[in-house]
Parts: C-alpha cells; structure tokens; sequence
C-alpha cells in the first residue's frame, strides 16, 4: 500500500484568503479557542474572521497558524523560540547532548567570561535571523545544559535580545531548566523579575546513590533545598523530573521517587525513560557488560507504575513522558507536537522554520563559525534555507508521530483535511490491530470513547461539512486555569490516542507500524511516486 | 576441429589472397563524409547522444586491388572515426583476462583501454569493464564484457584488433569464466607479485589450458613494498608449470609495462584460424536483453563471415533472424557490416526471447548452412536455491518480470513460483553460489525497486522414496515424511584451500567441523600449502568462506568443483513457532549434528523475533520429537525518547528505520518475523561447544 499524498482542500484559511475574501461561509461549529487578549499580531484579520466566520463569538482564529500550504510560511508568524544554553558543573554518564562542563565553580571569572562569550555568539545569531511574520514570541525555553548556571545578567541580555529582534509577548511564557544545586531562592527572584514564569528542575531521582551513579553534579540535599526555594520563590508554574530506568533502580526505590516528586508538590512533572545513546559513558559501560539497567518487565512496571501513581494524585498523563496539573501543560512544548514553527539559538539547538528543520552545529567552534558566516552574509537569514521544504509526506509523518505521543491524539477529521482521505484509511488500517489489543483508543467529537470505525466516519462527515478550526492553534501558557484546558478539549473533532500506559509504552511499536503502512521510504523513487 | 577437405582448400586460397592485402590507413579518404545509416529498429531520437556521435561511418576504401572484389566493411574499412579498423584475420587477437580476485585483473584492463586509446582519459571510470554498478562498489566482475582494441604494433607496424574478453573472478563464476575462454586464443595471466599463487589462479589456469589457450603470465602490482617477484616467479614455474623466462613485470596502477603487455599480446596469442571460406558458424557466448534492440547476443565468429541484413539460422532452436545489426564494442556499441572469422561481435535482430538465442547455440547462414553446430556449452545447474518473496504482495508480477529480464543476461539463474503459507507467493530461485544470489537479491532490489524477503539458501538434494522414486529437493518444505524416505543424498565438492603453511591448522579444523573428508595436503612452496577436502557443499554454501578468511588473516583462498553426490544420515530439522510448523525456517542437516543446530538456531531466532504480545514458544523438532525449545517472553516496552529541544528529526529516522524492518516482517501463524530471522541458519555459531 502506498500513499498519494493529496493536496488538501482550502481547508486551511490563508492569511491572504482571510483579508480578500470576505464574509467566509459561516461555520456550524463553533471554531477553536484562541486566546484573544493575545491576539496583537493581524489584529484586523482576525478580528475580521472572527465576526464573519463565527457563529459563537469566541473565536481567534490564527490565520497565519493554519497555513501550512508551501508557499504560505512567508507569512507565517513564528512565535516560540528555543534557547540553547550548554554549559554545565559536569556532564552526566548517559547525557549525548551538546554539552560543556565548566567545573565546580560557575562563578569563576574564565567560565563567567567563556559563558559572556558565548552569550554574545548567540545574541549574533539573534539579530542575524530573518523575523518570520510580525507576532511576537509567546513561548520561550532555556534548554540545556544547565541554563540555571548563567548569571541573571546574562540572561537578561538574551531576554533583551529577543525582545528587541522578534518581539517579547507581555505574557509569555518562558521557561528555564534549573538544575538543584545551581540556583537559590534569591536566584529565582531575580530569574522571576527578568520574566521567566516557568522552571523545569531536573531533579532525576531521590536517591543518593543513584545520583552518583548516573554521575549528576548536584546531591539530595541540594534536591530538597531546590524545591524548598522553587516554593519560596513562588514560580507560576514548574516542573520535577524524573528519569526512570536509571541502572540500579527497583521498583520500591522509583515508587518512592514518585511519592517524594508528588510531595514536593510541582505543577508538572517529566519521567523520561533512560536511552543509553552512543557515545555516551553509559553505552561504553553497557558494551562491557557492566551497567545494571533493570530488565525490561521491570521497566515496564516502573513507566505503569508513574501513570498510575501521578494520575491519582492530579496530574494528567498529557504526553508519554509528561505529566500536569489541570492548566499547567507545558506550552512550548506543544508547540513542537503540534508541528507549529519555533526559532532556536545556540550550540546544535534545531529549529525549524518555513517548513525547514535545521541543526545547528554541535562544537562550539564550528557554531561560533557559522553564526560568522551569517553576520557576513548580511543579517536577515532563514537558518537552513538552503534545504528543501518539508514535502508533504515528511509532514505526514511528523504529524502522525507528534501528535500520537500525545493524549489530545490524533485528530482524524484534521489528517483527512490536510493529506486526503486515502492517508486516513491508511493510518487507520495501521492502527485497527492496535485498537483490537486496547492500545489505540478513538474518541468521538464530544471526548466519548467510540470504535475506531466511528471516529472515521465521523472524521468524514466532519470534514465534509465544514472548514475545521486550526490543529495548530497555540496553546494557552502554563498556569492559565482550568476552564480554558477543558473547553480546549471539548472542542476538538473526532481523534484516536494510545491508550494510557499500554499504549503510551509501545509507542514506537504502533507509530513504526503506521509508518510501514504509508510505506513512504527513502528509495519510493520511481514506480510508486505517480 | 575436423573441416572437409574442400573447404580446407578454400580457406587456403582466400587466406592466400587476403594476406597480400595492402594496409589501409585510417582516414586516408577525408573526402569521405559520414553516412548516416537509418536503422529499422529504432529511431533518431531514440538514440543517445554517445550512439549519435558512433554512428556508422563506413570508409570503405577504393584503393585496394580492383581484383580483389574487397566486400563492403572488409580489413581496411573503418568505422566511428577511426576508432574501429577492419583488420586481416592474422592481425586479430582475441584474449581475456585471468587471475585471483583482487589481482587487479580490472585495473590492469582499464589500462590497456588507456594505452591503446580505445577510451580517453577523460572517459574513463575505474573498471570500465565492470559496467554494472554492484560490480564496481563491491569490485568484481560478474558479467563479463568485452573490448575491442585498435593498436599499431611496434614490431612490424602493422594495425591489430586486440579483442579483451573480460571473466569474472570470483568462484561462483567459474561457469563464466569457461564461457570467455571458449572465444579466445590466449590468456594474461595475472599474478599479484606480492601474495603469489592463489586458489583462483589455479583454477582458471587450468581451465586456460583444457582450452588450449596461449597463457602469458603477468607479475601485477610490482611497485608495491611488498612485492616479491622472484618468489612468485618460483611458485608459477613450480605450480603451473608455465616458463616464465619472460613474464611481464607491470603495474597497472602505475601504468607501467602496459606497451610491454600490448606487444607481447601482438607476439604470443596465436591469431584465430582463418576459415572465412567455410559456412558460417559463431558462437554465442553472451546475451542480454535490450528494451529496443530485443535480445542482443555477444558471439565469435568461428567460421566463416556475416553481414548486416543476412538471414541466419540458430542451429539448436532452428529460428531464423534477419540481422537487423551487427557490430563490435569497442567497448560501446559500433556498427559494422560485416564480420569475419576470428572476430568477436554483437549482433541483433529483434529476437524475443533469449531462448530463441541461447547461450552456446551456434548461428549460420540460411542460405548456406553449415552441416554440425560448435559444442557450445553444458546447460549450467543451479547448485543453491532460496526462496525469494516479495515482502508486498502486489509486487508479485513486477518480481517476476524482474527476474525474467536478469535471466536474460544470466543463464545460471533459475526460477519457479513458490507459495507457502507464511511468505505468501514468491519464487524459488536457483543460483550457482552465495555471492549469485546474493548479487541477483541486490539487482532485484536496486534496480527494479522490489523489496524482498530471502529464505536461507539451501543445496539440492536427491531423495529416493520407499516406493521407488527419486526426485531433486531444493526446498526443505518438499522433502517427504522420514518414514516415506530410502535415502537421502547431497551434493559433494572437492574443495581446494591454498594457504599460507602457518594456517594449516586452523583450516583442517574449520574442513573438519564441517563433515570434510581429507583427501591431501601439497606444499607449493616452502610457505604455501594446499589443503583438498571432499566436503558436502551445504557446508560450504553457508559461511565457510568468511570462516576461511577469518581464520587465515585474509591469507587463504578456495576454490571448488562438484564432484557428485553422496547418501547421508541426514534429517529435517522443522522450526515450530508458536506451535505451528514454519516452513521456511526449517532445515536440513546430519543427524549427528541436529541436536546443536536445533538448539542454536532456537536461540538465535529468540534474538531475532521481537516480543509480541503473548509468550511465543520455539522448537526444533526431528520428525515429532523436539530437540531444542525457547520461548520468547511476552511484552516489552518500546517507548518514544524526549524530542529534546525540538529536534524531532533523530527520533523520525529512529521510527523510520523501524518501520522499514516491519516492512520486511512476515506472519508465522499470529507472530511477526523479521526478515533476519529467515537467515538465522547462517548466522548460528557452528563451533560453538556444547555445554
């Protein structure tokens, strides 16, 4: 079986079809939430849309958002930005990141120069690229690394930077990762004052001896000294995470992890299952024989046990390896599920804008190279606009992994909408074996459990009724209440989601098994491209 | 060869005549315009570029003696610019190429293209010979090709056609090999002046010989630190036998003793009989199929001459053709009209079907035939089968014509359809060695787009059943019941191991391990041995040859020769997953050795199947009784990795890569087996000692 991708309808609202075409068709449904006190960028096009398109007056819809038609990134607004900070006290034993490990002591006066340096670099990099569209920045991250290591002066001057280049929403959200043992409740003030409203603390586990084991630069009493300040410092939201799978855990030592992290009583919480990845001091331990991961059936107890034990205590099971209170999703985060357009800055940070997907440079030297050659060529770059679009197929894929990792799944009526409905039989033939075994569940309009079968012909009728909202609409920042979240999910059309934590924990297995069916591969050329 | 005497007597006459021939020049008339000759096959515009700029150009000349009635594209025509001259019968040499793989038996030809001109530098790719590309990347030669030559002789001026038949080198191929021979009259022998006399060498040697070919033995590679060519002059001389008072010393790489080479080629290889007077007979050797030229055949003229338009007949299938083209490669196609005895050509004619023109099948004029084809060649039997199965069931018909159109260029490829109720419709092929198959596998994968699924590779076996028949089994799945079995016999090799005396050792454990039979050790030299073993060939079809590398550094190299057939205790060996009988894994086997295989190939296939959702059990079983078991355990995790940072794209290629093994996943009963684990036969370890 193969797939023919199609052209999608005019589904999607341009922004250019917006302004000239005037009064849209009135829609029967009620279009998606937007967030319409943040509605600044095309004030007048979507206030425009909202009134002629909307039957209920709740409407913001993001022209600019929906467009994922080749040519209409141009007018796409970017509006999330991923920072890359590197530097950290020591690099851990599994991490494969682009990392740089300054020592004990962040505040000596070679490592605050070397991170000045750097912030400079990126600063560079920040005013060599092309702002797409006129929004502004509405999520930010500060990944890593250890960013909590970076002086607040510095971070400031990147705040600033970004404020100045692409425009810094009053109200966005910007997180940090902060790693225990880097930061106190002083630190976190000032961090708050420059406006970082969210912290991820990479907490990784409560055990001492596993903390040595994975090699991490911070101990247990800096863990509850963190959260102690993280409180204190009264964060609008933030986040503990875990990694489960560490060698040497049992299923009584991560049980008790899970407990302390829901003491601790943080907005969200990651568990991310340890990847032993190459080159990494892990993997040479592995080849020896001589690291104790758990075995498999203990692993999956953990990962059910954390669905289980996290779900009970509040936290919805958002994302495989993400956890949150009600209103407390990780906004930026989505944004990468929901295959919208970010910016990233730093060293090997990937960012991915009109519809390319670019890594920047891992080793400092050849990073600090290539922000160069921007600043030589003028300024007002597209990182990796050299690379072809994504085509349609790539798309295909990434919205079909992105959103199954999530639990707002896959909306059908929107896949059908975007690629033609032969994707949608082809992606449900994939996933009926799945659903027969309870790890695909589908969803009708309303949120309620159905069969698979009827999601899809609900899909159909919905997609042949009417223009559906945007998939890709932002989400509303972390910390902004209950109400919203749940009209947000009760809005959505029919969907298919993995089931929690069967599905979840084979993820791979069902994605790979719905890449198979579409049998896009790297040598379909020839005979099954017509 | 017996002629009649009469025809004896015309030869004479003509070769008498043809002889005082004066030499003409190339491009003596500049006056001639190019002629362009439309061909009936195909049009203008379907010719390439290349083919436009070789079309004809017939310069026949006017100067020859009036008396001589000189035919239209007779010796001092030429073609293409110049870059084809007719020559006299005595001015042709036809020769190929022989020598152990990696020898350097293509660079070595490569050069020859260079020094004679026949292409420019700038034209040249490495191995131009190995116009295939899995040829190149892995650096063989599987279908052999040939050259023509232009090339002015120091010693007597004079213009030759040096025609180079290229042969394949490697042991799967040895049917080739013989298939080249048989059109030349000479042989280089090359010879890597620092690793000596290998397995190959010998072989094809030898085959030389039985043709009664002029063999010219060539030292390569001597600028190399480590070249030795005293020594190696020794084992020539003392192995083969052949006078090396004047071997050749060259390397190819670096270009030198090329000349050398081209002039001893000139002296020694004989040039072929002049029977221009005698009904035609040539000899096909090779064909493939051409989209718009139908099957286009590679033959030398053995007796006799053909032209463009005449009317032939194959002597074996009795079809007769008009000969739309006929032509040399020099080493691309250019047409010629005529071509005489001793020539080497292609020729084509619309033929359909590569069995109207088969290999070794001698053609003749209709109008005046010749009374006894040439022997031609034995028909080539498959010695390893696999089953082959598209891994997408609609591509069944494409699977199909793929392997008709390679079994044009291939006659030692076999095919019939195999269905199995695991791998759905598919073909059971047969090749004559691993490498084949493995060679046609990556063919079909490549350049017809298929996606496959192989079974392992089995011999043929003859079975007698206890009411009295007896057939080939080339597919553990037809072999019947163990009560219905007299006999089972398998296919035996004599097998040739040259190595260097410090691995003997190791080899006479590896020969033994695998049911060998010593039959001798010689030693060549003080450091070199040969070791021969009759050894049954299902051991040597597996990994014996990595085993051999691996275990003499690389040093050692075999050779082998199917000697017969032999009855054997042996057993099927049935692979039960799930409880149910999967047929495509099961094997057969010696008794003694059932009980290990069973139980490292359960073992290996726990490896290989990813866990389902529920236990699944594996047996090997002889007849009911179970030798080995494991059981997979249900269940696992496999669960997405954190798109850090946004960087999706390394977790995409992740699920990518995964959903391709998928692709190649077929249902045993309510498993899901990888393609690996149809193979997992040939990766058990079979020195591993029982516990």
């Amino acid at each position: 079986m193969y797939l023919r991708v199609v052209r999608s309808p005019s589904v999607s609202i341009t922004a250019r079809q917006a302004v000239g075409v005037l009064p849209l068709p009135t829609s029967p449904k009620p279009l998606q939430l937007g967030h319409i006190s943040r509605l600044d960028i095309k004030a007048a096009t979507a206030s425009a849309l909202a009134a002629s398109a909307a039957v209920n007056s709740r409407v913001a819809a993001e022209p600019a958002s929906t467009s994922k038609m080749p040519g209409d990134f141009t007018v796409a607004d970017v509006q999330s930005a991923y920072i890359h900070l590197p530097f950290c006290k020591r690099k851990c034993f599994y991490c494969d990141f682009p990392v740089e490990a300054v020592g004990r002591d962040p505040t000596a006066p070679k490592v605050e120069a070397r991170m000045r340096a750097y912030v400079d670099t990126v600063i560079r990099e920040m005013e060599a690229t092309r702002r797409l569209g006129t929004g502004t920045l509405r999520t930010v991250f500060f990944g890593g690394g250890t960013p909590s290591l970076l002086p607040p002066s510095l971070l400031e001057l990147l705040l600033n930077a970004l404020n100045a280049q692409f425009g810094l929403a009053p109200d966005a959200e910007v997180s940090l990762e902060a790693d225990p043992g880097t930061f106190n409740v002083q630190r976190l003030r000032q961090y708050r004052q420059l406006g970082v409203t969210r912290l991820s603390v990479g907490v990784q586990a409560f055990q001492q001896e596993l903390l040595e084991a994975c090699g991490r630069g911070h101990d247990l009493p800096d863990v509850l000294a963190a959260v102690e300040a993280v409180h204190a410092a009264g964060m609008p939201s933030w986040s503990l995470d875990l990694i489960s799978g560490l060698p040497g855990l049992t299923a009584e030592a991560w049980r008790y992890s899970l407990q302390r992290a829901v003491e601790a009583a943080p907005d969200h919480v990651s568990v991310y299952d340890l990847q032993v990845e190459e080159g990494t001091p892990f993997e040479r331990w592995q080849r020896a024989g001589q690291l104790r991961l758990p075995p498999d059936d203990a692993a999956v107890e953990m990962y059910g046990e954390a669905s289980e034990l996290l779900r009970a205590a509040g936290y919805e099971h958002y994302e495989v390896s993400n956890y949150a209170r009600p209103g407390h999703r990780c906004a930026h985060n989505q944004v990468y599920w929901r295959g919208l357009p970010y910016y990233a800055f730093g060293l090997g940070a990937a960012s991915y804008l009109a519809g390319r997907r670019f890594s920047r440079p891992t080793r400092m030297r050849e990073y600090t190279a290539w922000v160069d050659t921007l600043k030589l060529n003028g300024g007002d770059t597209l990182p990796g606009g050299y690379l072809p679009e994504e085509s349609q197929e790539e798309l295909l894929l990434d919205t079909i992994m992105l959103r199954l990792r999530t639990a707002d799944g896959l909306d059908l009526a929107q896949l059908r909408n975007r690629f033609g409905s032969e994707a949608l039989t082809t992606a449900l033939r994939a996933l009926a074996p799945h659903e027969r075994r309870g790890t695909v569940l589908a969803l009708d309009g309303q949120g309620r459990p159905c069969s698979l079968a009827e999601a899809a012909m609900d899909a159909a009728k919905e997609a042949t009724t009417a223009p559906l909202p945007p998939l890709d609409a932002l989400p509303p920042a972390a910390g902004l209440g209950k109400a919203q979240v749940d009209f947000q999910q009760r809005s959505r059309g029919p969907r298919v989601r993995l089931s929690d934590p069967r599905g979840f924990l084979l993820s791979n297995d069902i994605i790979s098994d719905v890449f198979a069916e579409f049998d896009i591969t790297k040598h379909t050329n020839g005979k099954r491209t017509t | 060869m017996v002629c009649p005497l009469a025809q004896q007597h015309g030869r004479c006459g003509l070769l008498g005549r043809r002889s005082r021939l004066p030499v003409v020049p190339v491009n003596l008339h500049p006056s001639f315009r190019p002629c362009q000759l439309s061909s009936r096959c195909f049009s203008l515009a379907q010719l390439t570029k290349r083919e436009q700029q070789l079309r004809l150009i017939p310069s026949a000349s006017a100067v020859t003696a009036p008396e001589l009635e000189l035919e239209k594209g007779g010796p001092g025509s030429t073609y293409a610019d110049g870059a084809v001259a007719k020559v006299p019968v005595e001015r042709i040499r036809n020769f190929s190429i022989i020598a152990h793989i990696d020898h350097g038996k293509s660079t070595l030809a490569d050069q020859l293209l260079l020094k004679t001109g026949t292409v420019a530098a700038r034209d040249m790719v490495e191995q131009f010979m190995d116009s295939n590309e899995i040829e190149r990347e892995r650096g063989i030669t599987i279908k052999l090709n040939t050259a023509r030559m232009k090339y002015r002789s120091r010693r007597d001026g004079e213009l030759y056609a040096l025609n180079l038949i290229d042969t394949p080198g490697h042991v799967d191929f040895t049917y080739e090999v013989s298939r080249s021979l048989a059109a030349c009259e000479g042989a280089l022998l090359v010879v890597d002046a620092s690793q000596g006399v290998e397995a190959q060498t010998l072989a094809n040697v030898w085959l030389a010989l039985e043709n009664d070919l002029e063999v010219i033995p060539v030292l390569n590679k001597i600028d190399l630190p480590g070249a030795d060519p005293e020594r190696v002059i020794r084992e020539i001389e003392d192995i083969i036998g052949l006078d090396c008072s004047n071997i050749l010393r060259v390397s190819a790489k670096m270009g030198l003793g090329i000349e050398e080479t081209l002039e001893a080629i000139v002296d020694r290889v004989p040039a072929p009989r002049n029977t221009t007077a005698d009904p035609l007979r040539a000899l096909i050797f090779d064909s493939y199929y051409d989209p718009y030229r139908g099957v286009v055949c590679q033959f030398k003229v053995m007796d006799g001459k053909v032209s463009r338009g005449d009317v032939v007949q194959m002597m074996n299938t009795g079809k007769e053709y008009q000969l739309d083209e006929i032509g040399v490669l020099a080493p691309h196609k250019v047409q010629v009209d005529t071509l005489y005895c001793g020539e080497v050509g292609y020729l084509a004619a619309q033929i359909k079907s590569v069995q109207d023109a088969r290999v070794g099948d001698t053609v003749t004029q209709k109008k005046q035939p010749a009374s006894t084809p040439l022997p031609g060649y034995q028909d080539i039997q498959p010695m390893v089968y696999c089953g082959l199965f598209p891994t997408d069931t609609d591509d069944y018909q494409d699977l199909r014509e793929a392997l008709e159109k390679l079994q044009l260029n291939d006659a030692a490829l076999k095919f019939e359809p195999e269905v199995n109720n695991a791998m759905g419709f598919g073909f059971r092929c047969g090749f004559l060695g691993l490498l084949h198959m493995e060679i046609v596998q990556e063919r079909l994968e490549r350049e017809y787009n298929l996606d496959l699924i192989t079974t392992a590779p089995t011999v043929v076996y003859r079975c007698k059943t206890t009411d009295g028949q007896e057939f080939l089994v080339n597919s553990p799945a037809d072999l019947p019941d163990a009560s219905r079995r007299e006999w089972i016999s398998e296919p035996y090799v004599r097998l040739e191991m040259v190595t260097p005396t410090d691995y003997v050792g190791n080899l006479m454990e590896l020969a033994n391990g695998r049911r060998g039979e010593f039959v001798e050790m010689r030693y060549l030299t003080d450091s070199r041995t040969t070791l021969v073993f009759n050894i049954p060939l299902a051991e040597v079809v597996t990994d014996y040859f990595d085993q051999l590398k691996s275990r003499s550094k690389g040093y050692a190299s075999m050779e082998y020769k199917i000697t017969g057939y032999r009855e054997n205790d042996l057993v099927k060996l049935e692979v039960k997953i799930n409880g149910e009988p999967a047929d495509p894994l099961s094997v057969i086997c010696h008794r003694d050795n059932a009980y290990r295989t069973g139980r490292q190939l359960t073992s290996k296939l726990k490896e290989l199947i990813p866990r389902q959702m529920f236990r699944v059990p594996i047996q090997a079983c002889i007849g009911t009784k179970v030798v080995a078991s494991e059981a997979i355990a249900p269940y696992r995790k496999d669960v997405l990795a954190k798109c850090y940072g946004g960087d999706i794209s390394r977790k995409k290629k992740l699920l990518q890569k995964q959903a391709e093994g998928k692709k190649r996943m077929k249902a045993l009963g309510k498993v899901e087996v990888p393609q690996e684990a149809f193979m997992a036969i040939l990766k058990i370890d079979r020195e591993a000692k029982d516990e």
